[in-house]
């Protein structure tokens, strides 16, 4: 056994025993007050770290209850970074060599009382006014819930039961995929943009060529049906025009009741109301012909 | 009576010289649920709105080459909305760093009596189409997810088949003349739509060929 082994051995208690040597008494306390320092300061920063949280958590659950019409995706992912970030900080800090094991350390309650504490309260916030027997179960736990111990025993359980072979197995592959995972993040960024990009083909969300489609048809009516009437509309020779067009749409009224009448559609209103229309402006415009400007062509 | 001179000039006079950005892309069936939830979280946090229009497009054709392009839109959804009657520009050829489709734009509400008005003029429609699908506003940008059907019998607008399988995604921004900046905050937006949908600009007069 070394030196500290020993002194941690004999410390452990809570009387130490009076060393003879004088070398190992000094060593064995100051071990322990370096220690005691070291958790000290260890304890503090967490602390701190912790209300870094949450004040985040705080800050972030007042935005999703008062503003949430206001708020936008991008700044909910804000909220989430930093939180994120605090988490990790938290995980560094207790992952630090100088941070001493704390699962080694325990908490006794010296004094419960059922009166209430006021410095307790202001410490806590209001959260804890008094140090009960009630309180000490649920804050001083360091067991896992209930159901979470019974699934944790069912686990064990059954990896007691599955044999050591089988064991073995799973534990090679589940290292093998981890080994994939690692390498395919820790690779060059081209050679995954290459795998994406070929993923990316099977199950492309745009077409490019039903973009042009779209946007011609759009534009100026590309594989949409042409609905011109036959004939160039001359503005040099109005009084030609209109009843030009009048005459095709006349003979569109009679095409369409013609085929009304061979088909014998039950939907005949439609062509007929175009028709209709159709002709309406031809009547209107040969009126205006005929009087020539002496009825004003609002006046109908 | 001579008919008026058709003129492609930017329509002026009265009111502000409004031109439209404008940059287009389309979405395929399948992918269409998963833009729609990017676009609800992007946008303004507002209903989701959906809309059927029916669009006619009127074509004047004078003297020159080029026909006096006018559409007429009314909603099929709300029948006693007013009419919507828009002009559209040539678009601009400014600098090719310009990141959207620039055009003029002038837009009017009329009343139903629209398409007789417009056959009295002597405006002759060409062709006509239902557009119906989803319309998302962030601050002053439009995004518009439609898919368009073509009219098989024209002026029944019960009987449409739809064009392609694809969903047309436009965005747009309707500002006066001379306010480039918007364009770079339509890029960004872009930007953040990219890999499901590619918004570009799209030249209307390149693709006739």
């Amino acid at each position: 056994m070394t030196i500290e082994e020993e002194s941690l051995y004999l410390c452990d208690g809570a009387e130490t025993e009076v060393q003879t040597e004088d070398f190992r008494v000094v060593y064995i306390l100051t071990m322990q007050q370096r220690e005691e320092k070291q958790l000290e300061v260890a304890v503090e920063s967490l602390i701190s770290r912790v209300a870094h949280v949450k004040n985040a958590l705080n800050i972030f659950i007042y935005k999703l209850e008062n503003e949430y019409d206001r708020l936008t995706w991008p700044s909910v992912l804000d909220n989430f970074a930093l939180l994120s970030g605090q988490l990790n900080t938290i995980n560094k800090l207790l992952k630090n060599e100088k941070t001493p094991a704390f699962r080694s350390q325990v908490i006794i309650p010296l004094l419960l009382s059922p009166d209430r504490d006021e410095d307790l309260a202001k410490l806590t916030e209001q959260r804890v006014p008094v140090f009960s027997h009630e309180i000490v179960p649920d804050h001083l736990r360091t067991k896992p819930d209930p159901e979470v111990e019974e699934q944790e025993k069912q686990l064990s359980a059954e990896a007691g039961r599955i044999g050591q072979e089988v064991a073995q197995k799973q534990i090679q592959a589940l290292n093998k995929l981890c080994s994939n995972i690692l390498e395919k993040l820790n690779n060059p960024r081209e050679d995954r943009e290459a795998e994406a990009s070929a993923v990316r083909q099977n199950k492309a969300s745009f077409n490019p060529t039903d973009t042009s489609a779209l946007v011609a048809a759009v534009a100026f009516g590309k594989g949409l049906s042409k609905c011109r009437p036959p004939g160039p509309v001359a503005p040099g020779h109005p009084g030609q025009g209109p009843m030009m067009s009048g005459g095709p749409t006349l003979q569109q009224v009679t095409i369409g009741g013609g085929s009304n009448q061979q088909a014998g559609m039950g939907g005949p209103v439609p062509p007929q109301q175009q028709g209709q229309t159709g002709k309406m402006p031809s009547s209107i415009k040969t009126n205006i012909k005929s009087a020539s400007g002496s009825i004003h062509p609002y006046n109908r | 009576m001579e008919a008026p001179p058709v003129t492609v000039m930017p329509v002026t006079g009265g009111a502000i010289n409004m031109m439209e950005y404008l940059l287009q892309g389309s979405v395929l069936d399948q992918a269409l649920e998963s833009l729609l939830h990017r676009l609800r979280g992007l946008c303004d946090n507002m209903e989701p709105e959906t809309f059927t229009d029916h669009e006619l497009v009127y074509l004047l054709k004078g003297q020159q080459g080029n026909p006096f392009i006018l559409r007429a839109r009314r909603s099929l959804s709300h029948p006693n909305a007013p009419w919507h009657l828009r002009y559209l520009g040539q678009p601009e050829v400014g600098d090719k760093s310009r990141h959207a489709l620039v055009r003029n734009c002038v837009d009017v509400a009329a009343s139903q009596s629209l398409p007789d008005f417009l056959n009295e003029m002597g405006f002759r429609m060409d062709h006509e189409f239902v557009a119906s699908g989803h319309i998302f506003r962030k601050g002053a940008m439009k995004v518009v997810v439609s898919k368009v059907s073509r009219i098989l019998v024209p002026g029944n607008t019960e009987n449409t088949e739809r064009m392609s399988l694809s969903y047309l995604v436009e965005l747009s921004i309707l500002a006066p003349a001379g306010q480039d900046t918007v364009s770079e905050d339509m890029r960004s937006f872009a930007e953040q739509l990219k890999p499901l949908i590619h918004l570009e600009k799209i030249d209307p007069s390149k693709q006739r060929h």
